[in-house]
């Protein structure tokens, strides 16, 4: 419990001064919308997903996640079929903010010791986002007999102007990311600049360590 | 004379729907994706003619085909199951090219 929320401190003490929301990737793109989605982790993570969303309160799909630690030789391989839920979202007037919980099964790969276990995943998102500025924190965690990992992500971001559906959207954004069970040491910081338009989403950036860290994402 | 008493009893007795806009201010609207699903909605319904979504002035716009209507209650369920809020409803004669030219000119 202690670790818990130590961990989550910093993140939430960044939210809360930062006092603005979040534009940031969610599970659930919209209803009858389909999600497709890659990101590559400064080397530390890599993950692919794949969600449909009947409605806009949940999506179904799975994905595929490669942890390989910054520490050690470990590395873990986790599909898995996961849940998405939106249980509660407020629309302003030129804001919206959104509460996205999620839990999911699969089938891990223990690289160092060649083993394929059942494990599971939990996690959740806080966001808020006018057109102008957003932030989000979100917390996933798997856990398998051999491991068990959290990883906390916390972005921050400003855009130099308000776009329209018509008009590119450009994000200056911050991210804040941790990693429990010897995958990184410390907190991992990335710069990274977005752009989206109609369905299409692009993310690349830098870690302080000068990794890359990128995203792709696709709704239709 | 006889003519213009025949279209008037002709437009009481057998008024017709014409094309018209419907303009919906929301809330929530804040990026494209939202912008998205909800012209995906709205063009589910065999009713649309044209969608237009401004984020800039929380607008979305419907227009309907000749004949046929889409009904308040309706529009409010289409966006409140698409995940925003209908906070007003107003139904103009307005083209969608003459809105697209208004909100372009910032008017």
């Amino acid at each position: 419990m202690k670790i818990f929320f130590g961990r989550l401190a910093v993140p939430l003490a960044l939210s809360m001064s930062a006092a603005c929301g979040s534009a940031v990737a969610k599970p659930i793109a919209f209803a009858d919308g389909t999600t497709v989605m890659a990101e590559y982790g400064a080397g530390t993570m890599t993950e692919f997903q794949a969600f449909y969303a009947p409605t806009f309160r949940y999506s179904l799909g799975g994905g595929h996640l490669s942890l390989n630690s910054a520490e050690n030789d470990d590395t873990r391989d986790i599909t898995y079929l996961r849940l998405n839920y939106l249980p509660k979202r407020w629309n302003f007037e030129s804001a919206q903010a959104n509460v996205f919980v999620w839990g999911g099964l699969g089938r891990a790969h223990i690289g160092e010791t060649g083993a394929d276990e059942f494990t599971w995943n939990a996690g959740g998102q806080l966001d808020y986002e006018t057109r102008r500025v957003y932030a989000s924190l979100r917390m996933d965690y798997y856990d398998a007999s051999a491991f068990s990992h959290r990883i906390d992500t916390l972005q921050l971001g400003i855009a130099p102007y308000e776009h329209d559906y018509e008009t590119l959207a450009v994000w200056f954004v911050v991210q804040a990311r941790e990693y429990t069970g010897d995958l990184f040491d410390g907190t991992e910081w990335a710069g990274l600049i977005r752009l989206f338009k109609h369905n299409a989403w692009l993310e690349a950036g830098a870690t302080r360590e000068g990794k890359l860290q990128a995203m792709l994402m696709f709704n239709f | 004379m006889k003519t213009s008493h025949l279209l008037i009893a002709l437009t009481l007795f057998f008024p017709t729907v014409q094309a018209g806009t419907i303009e919906m201010t929301v809330n929530g609207l804040v990026c494209g994706f939202c912008a998205q699903g909800i012209e995906k909605t709205l063009r589910k319904n065999p009713a649309t003619a044209d969608v237009l979504v401004s984020l800039e002035n929380r607008l979305v716009a419907v227009m309907t085909k000749d004949g046929a209507d889409i009904t308040d209650a309706d529009l409010r369920k289409a966006l409140t199951d698409a995940g925003y809020d209908v906070k007003a409803i107003e139904r103009t004669g307005r083209s969608m090219n003459e809105l697209r030219a208004r909100l372009k000119a910032g008017t």
